[in-house]
């Protein structure tokens, strides 16, 4: 049997890194090394403009408002077509906070200044007076796995979904994409954005295999994917979503 | 006093002894409540219990506490017996309790000097108030980010606060430059410290690749986006930094440390202020405690005190209030370290793994609004370093979210059977103890309170607010 690997791309590491977020990659990496798949895992910095066609998946972190329009410059020196065409060629995105906002067209602050941004997938986002912070809980669509995933949202900007796109689950508990119509994250094609801190996969390794499981069948058909002990995610997932259903979670 | 009514004073002095009183009759050390008491009969309280103080501010994220026992103590050698926030109450409401409770009945201050911990984004409100004649900000990293939001907003938040005092003096952490961009946005006199190019910094073993790769909080200049180049770090965003694009670099501090001799409980340094060399003991060991030391000694510069004093009394530091506390329980030797965002945490894990003797760890992690209901930030902590650490023979979690912490050392390869997590502090003390190694305790600030109190009762120690002296006498 040959081996598996997965080629992980970390888009803009150096700046989008607050919120723990880089605790996705290493729950990535793990979770496929637990299963014999070899992981490589490459950052794409600033600047840094290599071919972004060899890898199978994207992640993109959270970042400061300040250090986002750093980064838009540098999308649009080719970079931001790159990841453009490696979203309809179906690679796997997982885009959090900021890094989700920059898949869409736009972010427009109170005072009406726009930023645009990458377009990928058909949705903008507003910023708003308020930041809607807290523990919070939503469960994905059938399509995107359908599994309840718990985290942490920390972001001022509403997002707005539009034609074409899902929105990767619906709330439980919490804001979500703009704390009016109950959706949370976007899925297009498979790109998966979402305002989960928490950072998102350790504490939801069903959602964590979700998207192994869409790389792995991408690249080579079909892949049976090895279960693992999940008790210490799975007991801190449960033992949150019991806090959140009792009212006992934090929110401001 | 004319417009101001001193029935009103009298209230407010009044409620907040009373509060006071009734918690300690409880037993707690309610260190907030008074001062909300005493803040309803009069919301400018502050204003009348500080008038004609001599006082320092201390604010930045990481090292208020230690900074103001450090200055605390060269006041003491002084002579001079200063009012403080020693329990690390921080908020307006905090300080004016502090303040409030030191006050005759009709408003007036019964000490001279004041050294005051203050919150980032309570800056604002109490420094119009108490007029502080020097302003210490320690340094600025990520901290209890769901409160402020985002870095930039707290750094604003220090801004504001300065220009409202713009006689005090401002000292500022020449090597952060976050901390440094202050300089030239307010009219205040400003006095810098720092840590030069030092034999440490040289040998510093991250290369510049894996200071790369880290999380930084501040990788981009403040003025101009493009990224800096740095000469050296002394640990995370801290060190010689310039931008290559305009004209922003670290300037040359007033204070600079040029050398660093340290062991695992004491450092030697040598520190250049203006034109003369002096040599310094500071009673505690780590890099961060060196910075604490130097902030200390340029506030103490700039409030125009003895030199001296200060350099004597930095010899026989010893630990503030949790920071960095010892105690004895079960025959183990316990130290407690508080941790409250990744910079801290992992100088407080570098520590720890170049003790070269055995040891047993506890990560206490809460997510109470004082520490910040967001705990994402122990994936951005190489918890590995103790992980891999061979001396490390077991890890602790404890704490509301000692779940969630359990996971983080899960995938940094931890062996299940190192680990072990008891949510029982009373549980936890037994356990912590029970394999005769010593112990360190790295809560963070609500998990540090209330493991305080147990340690305190079951080594007999006194609560901190019935000992204000305690560093002090303690040690
Ligand atoms: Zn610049």
């Amino acid at each position: 049997m040959s081996t598996k690997s997965i080629k992980i791309c970390h888009i803009y590491p150096e700046a989008l890194n607050l919120y723990g977020d880089r605790g996705n990659i290493l729950c990535l990496k793990k979770r496929l090394e637990w299963r014999g798949i070899d992981c490589y895992v490459s950052e794409v910095k600033i600047g840094d403009n290599s071919d972004l066609s060899e890898y199978d998946f994207f992640f993109i972190g959270g970042g400061q408002d300040f250090e986002q329009e750093v980064l838009l410059s540098d999308l649009k020196s080719g970079k931001g077509r790159s990841i453009k065409s490696a979203v309809e060629d179906g690679k796997t995105f997982l885009c959090i906070c900021g890094g989700y906002q920059m898949m869409g067209h736009y972010y427009e602050t109170k005072d009406g200044n726009r930023m645009e941004f990458l377009g990928v997938a058909n949705f903008a986002t507003i910023g708003s007076e308020y930041r809607m912070i807290g523990d919070y809980f939503f469960k994905c669509t059938p399509e995107s796995g359908g599994c309840e995933i718990v985290g942490f949202e920390n972001h001022s900007g509403r997002t707005y979904l539009g034609e074409g796109v899902a929105p990767l689950g619906h709330l439980i508990y919490g804001y979500g994409n703009n704390g009016d119509d109950d959706t949370e994250g976007v899925r297009y094609k498979n790109l998966f954005g979402s305002y989960s801190h928490g950072p998102i996969l350790p504490k939801n390794p069903e959602f964590a295999d979700y998207l192994i499981q869409t790389t792995l069948d991408r690249k080579y058909g079909h892949v049976d994917l090895a279960p693992l002990d999940d008790s210490v995610e799975n007991d801190a997932h449960d033992h949150m979503i019991n806090l959140i259903l009792k009212g006992a979670a934090n929110k401001n | 006093m004319s417009e101001h009514s001193i029935f009103k004073t009298f209230l407010a002095i009044g409620a907040c002894r009373l509060t006071r009183g009734l918690l300690r009759l409880f037993h707690r050390g309610g260190t907030t409540l008074p001062g909300r008491s005493a803040l309803t009969f009069d919301k400018k309280i502050l204003e009348v219990v500080s008038q004609g103080m001599h006082i320092i501010v201390v604010t930045g994220t990481n090292g208020k506490t230690t900074t103001c026992s450090m200055l605390r103590n060269a006041f003491q050698e002084s002579g001079i017996d200063p009012l403080s926030n020693i329990s690390g109450a921080n908020l307006l409401s905090g300080i004016t309790a502090e303040f409030a409770s030191q006050a005759t009945l009709s408003g007036k201050p019964k000490k001279s000097y004041a050294i005051v911990e203050c919150d980032e984004g309570a800056l604002k409100q109490v420094a119009p108030l108490i007029k502080p004649e020097v302003i210490v900000v320690t340094n600025l990293f990520r901290d209890q980010l769901d409160r402020y939001g985002e870095i930039m907003h707290t750094l604003n938040e220090i801004r504001t606060g300065i220009s409202l005092v713009p006689e005090a003096v401002l000292c500022l952490n020449s090597d952060c430059s976050l901390t440094a961009s202050l300089a030239s946005d307010v009219s205040n006199p400003v006095y810098f410290f720092g840590i030069g190019k030092t034999t440490v910094a040289e040998n510093n073993t991250d290369t510049a690749e894996e200071q790369d790769s880290s999380p930084s909080d501040a990788k981009y200049c403040i003025r101009c986006g493009t990224e800096y180049d740095y000469s050296y770090h002394t640990y995370a965003h801290l060190g010689g930094f310039s931008c290559p694009n305009c004209d922003y670099k670290r300037k040359r501090p007033e204070l600079e440390v040029t050398s660093i001799e340290s062991t695992s409980r004491r450092s030697d340094i040598i520190i250049r202020i203006a034109d003369t060399q002096v040599r310094v003991h500071v009673g505690l060991p780590a890099l961060y405690n060196i910075y604490n030391a130097i902030a200390a000694l340029a506030a103490f510069e700039s409030a125009g005190l003895d030199r001296q004093k200060m350099i004597t009394s930095l010899a026989s530091v010893k630990s503030s209030f949790g920071r960095m506390e010892g105690f004895i329980y079960n025959n183990v030797d316990i130290q407690m370290i508080l941790v409250k965002n990744p910079a801290g945490c992992n100088q407080t894990l570098d520590y720890l793994s170049s003790l070269n003797e055995e040891y047993v760890a506890v990560l206490c992690l809460n997510d109470k609004t004082a520490d910040g209901h967001d705990i994402s930030w122990i994936w951005d902590v190489d918890h590995e370093k103790i992980i891999e650490d061979p001396f490390c023979k077991k890890i602790y979690v404890s704490g509301t979210r000692a779940r969630d912490m359990k996971i983080r050392l899960k995938y940094g390869n931890a062996k299940e059977e190192n680990i072990r997590m008891i949510r029982s502090n009373e549980k936890l003390l037994s356990a912590m103890t029970e394999d005769k190694l010593p112990v360190y305790i790295l809560p963070n600030y609500t998990a540090m309170l209330k493991l305080r109190t147990i340690l305190s009762s079951a080594t007999g120690r006194n609560e901190f607010w019935k000992d204000q002296k305690y560093v002090n006498k303690k040690h």
